[in-house]
């Protein structure tokens, strides 16, 4: 225990220096501006504002683009109350309740309520992140190369199980990503593969023109090419900010069990915000006195999943900071970002880099408070933002994401890639293929070819090495039976069933 | 009945199972000089081929799911707005053969143009203001505020 509060008192004095608490502040300010964009999730927005971090040092730069996270995911749920337009899938349910409160005159109390559970929930989750971080990182510390190699097998089909949609077509982007992640010279022979003579290729597809292609560009495509949708922005000035204490004693054990479920189901690989929301709107339903008051402004539907969305996001940064696992699309893009700054993601991070990972862990706890701070007194203004057309912000986006990307490696072919991965990741999206899959696999695949190779020298090239070490055989396991139980036609229904809720 | 062809091939099973098989019948090409190695020595090319070859299978099973099933299930079935898929990556191309020899002043003025004909409705006026507006931000934030040394005006 004493560990606990030492660490995370090195962790405050580096997030309190006023420099770090300035790149926090930005980075809630400027994802929140961008989340609150209809259309623009946390996914596409820590894409498109990566390469902007990359010119800090890597304590700053991973406390802002943290701050970019958290504020994209509050933005988000500023859109989905006002205009009930989900600006990503983690808002989706929010939207069902949200809105309708909005509409009844009680914008303010939902809005409020989203910032405070949320806030609880971030404060919370906080303090788990610290408690067991250290021991996973001991358990993480002693895995060797077949562990090591189940250990992202099983990370990757439960990112693919857990992500919604088709499971065969999530394997198949996974495999997809893995493929583009082989691009390249080949780290062990120093061969060329599949670089057709590109000399900017031998290094490797980027990983910010794919995260800023199909994430970003994507995006912008499928808003600009969909039907004009009507954008109904609640015109009634928000008077009430306060909710009332009926608002308050209604909305606090709901707080409390999102908070649970989320920190429970960001920790899952392939969980994170969006499970959590869905998961905890259901189980305030199942656990609601009168369920029909739900869709038409329950303030449970709004508190329940806020927090489990906040827990969920901060939970699923156990996972990456302690093994180097990104467990969604967001913790590859942080992994993504370690890379670039010179960091490589595993065990070893805590105790070769104390400062850094204490560092965000207590960035995260000043980065929620930021946001209440932020998103409460300043909801005027993010509700200006939403009247600005979308054919002026896009052009803005548009070019910081050019300008983003060539920054990285003052490279234009790179931003030519970056068209082309906008392409593709609309066609994805289109023909429902989650493009979160993908990206996983093509910042896992180098680590899982490095690990299956030397896997299989410790084990003079026999593959039954993975299955008569404990550790590696229980990991491969779990995965046989993640997978049977997907193929399970009763589970099959549910999962559709709990990602459909609206 | 409707030409059958067509409206099978633009569901979205059988468009996704056709894209996973021809990435992977040319990832089996290209790599088809590749050294494999054994499973003690893998060379460049086992893994690679590895996953072509199931990336290969599962294109088959996507695209036989979606023959198969009896739902017609369109892929493009709401686009509407056909420049943005033209005009939007292009803005980007025209911006990326700009940036190295004008700057990023004209290559900002050029992807506003672009970028805006990728929009529904191109208003003149507002066109010129987003440059501006555009222009002066890029200059506050990339060049004075970050100091990222990037080209701003078209090299002598």
């Amino acid at each position: 225990m004493g560990d606990f509060f030492s660490n995370l008192a090195l962790g405050f004095g580096i997030a309190l220096t006023p420099m770090n608490l300035g790149y926090a502040l930005v980075g809630c300010l400027v994802g929140t501006l961008i989340g609150v964009l209809p259309g623009i999730g946390p996914i596409a927005t820590v894409a498109m504002l990566l390469p902007i971090t990359f010119h800090l040092e890597p304590v700053s730069g991973l406390i802002m683009l943290a701050g970019i996270f958290y504020g994209a995911q509050y933005g988000g749920s500023t859109t989905a109350i006002l205009v009930n337009l989900p600006g990503e899938t983690s808002s989706v349910v929010t939207c069902i309740d949200g809105h309708q409160m909005a509409r009844q005159g009680r914008a303010g109390a939902a809005l409020a309520i989203a910032a405070l559970g949320s806030f609880f929930a971030g404060c919370f989750s906080t303090a788990l992140i610290a408690m067991f971080s250290p021991p996973l990182a001991i358990v993480g510390q002693s895995f060797g190369a077949p562990e090591y190699f189940s250990l992202l097998v099983l990370g990757l089909v439960a990112a693919v199980v857990l992500a919604h949609g088709s499971v065969i077509k999530a394997i198949a982007m996974v495999v997809l990503g893995l493929l583009l992640g082989l691009v390249g010279t080949d780290g062990n022979t120093g061969a060329q593969r599949f670089s057709f003579d590109i000399i900017i290729l031998s290094d490797g597809i980027g990983f910010v023109p794919l995260a800023v292609g199909v994430f970003g560009l994507g995006e912008i495509i499928a808003n600009l090419m969909a039907p004009e949708q009507q954008r109904t922005i609640v015109q009634e000035k928000i008077s009430r900010l306060w909710p009332t204490m009926q608002d308050f004693r209604q909305a606090w054990p709901a707080v409390l069990r999102g908070t649970a479920l989320g920190s429970i189901l960001g920790v899952l690989p392939g969980g994170g915000a969006t499970l959590s929301s869905f998961a905890s709107y259901v189980l305030e339903k199942k656990v609601a006195r009168d369920p029909s008051r739900f869709g038409k402004g329950a303030i449970e539907g709004v508190a329940g999943p806020e927090s489990a969305n906040n827990a969920g996001a901060q939970t699923s940064f156990i996972p990456m900071l302690t093994l180097g696992i990104p467990g969604n699309a967001v913790m590859a893009l942080m992994i993504g970002a370690l890379t670039i700054h010179g960091i490589q993601p595993g065990p070893q991070v805590m105790t070769e880099r104390p400062d850094l990972f204490w560092g965000m862990v207590a960035s995260m706890w000043i980065g929620n408070l930021m946001l209440v701070i932020i998103n409460l007194p300043l909801i005027g203004i993010w509700v200006q933002l939403l009247k600005v057309p979308y054919r002026l912000l896009n052009l803005a986006i548009l070019l910081f994401c050019a300008i983003g990307v060539y920054t990285v490696n003052n490279s234009a072919f790179e931003i030519m890639l970056t068209a082309l991965f906008g392409v593709l990741g609309y066609v994805f999206m289109k023909l429902e293929c989650e493009p979160a899959p993908m990206l996983l696999g093509f910042i896992l695949g180098p680590l899982m070819e490095e690990n299956l190779r030397r896997a299989m020298r410790i084990a003079s090239g026999d593959p039954m090495i993975f299955i008569q070490r404990p550790i590696s055989l229980g990991l491969l396991i779990a995965t046989v039976l993640l997978l049977l139980i997907v193929a399970l036609p009763a589970i099959r229904s549910k999962r559709e069933e709990a990602f459909q809720e609206n | 009945m409707q030409p059958f062809t067509l409206r099978v091939l633009a569901r979205k099973d059988v468009l996704a199972g056709l894209i996973f098989i021809a990435v992977a019948v040319f990832g089996l090409w290209a790599s088809r000089n590749y050294p494999i190695g054994t499973a003690l020595r893998m060379s460049t090319g086992y893994v690679p081929r590895l996953l072509c070859w199931i990336l290969l299978g599962l294109g088959v099973v996507i695209m036989a799911n979606g023959l198969r099933a009896t739902g017609e299930r369109a892929a493009f079935a709401g686009a509407q707005h056909w420049r943005a898929l033209i005009f939007v990556p292009g803005s980007l191309l025209v911006f990326a053969f700009a940036m190295d020899r004008l700057g990023v002043v004209i290559a900002t003025v050029l992807l506003v143009i672009v970028g805006s004909i990728a929009g529904r409705e191109l208003r003149l006026l507002e066109v010129v203001g987003a440059a501006v507006v555009l222009v002066v931000l890029t200059l506050v934030i990339f060049i004075w505020g970050l100091e990222l040394p990037i080209p701003v005006w078209p090299e002598r």
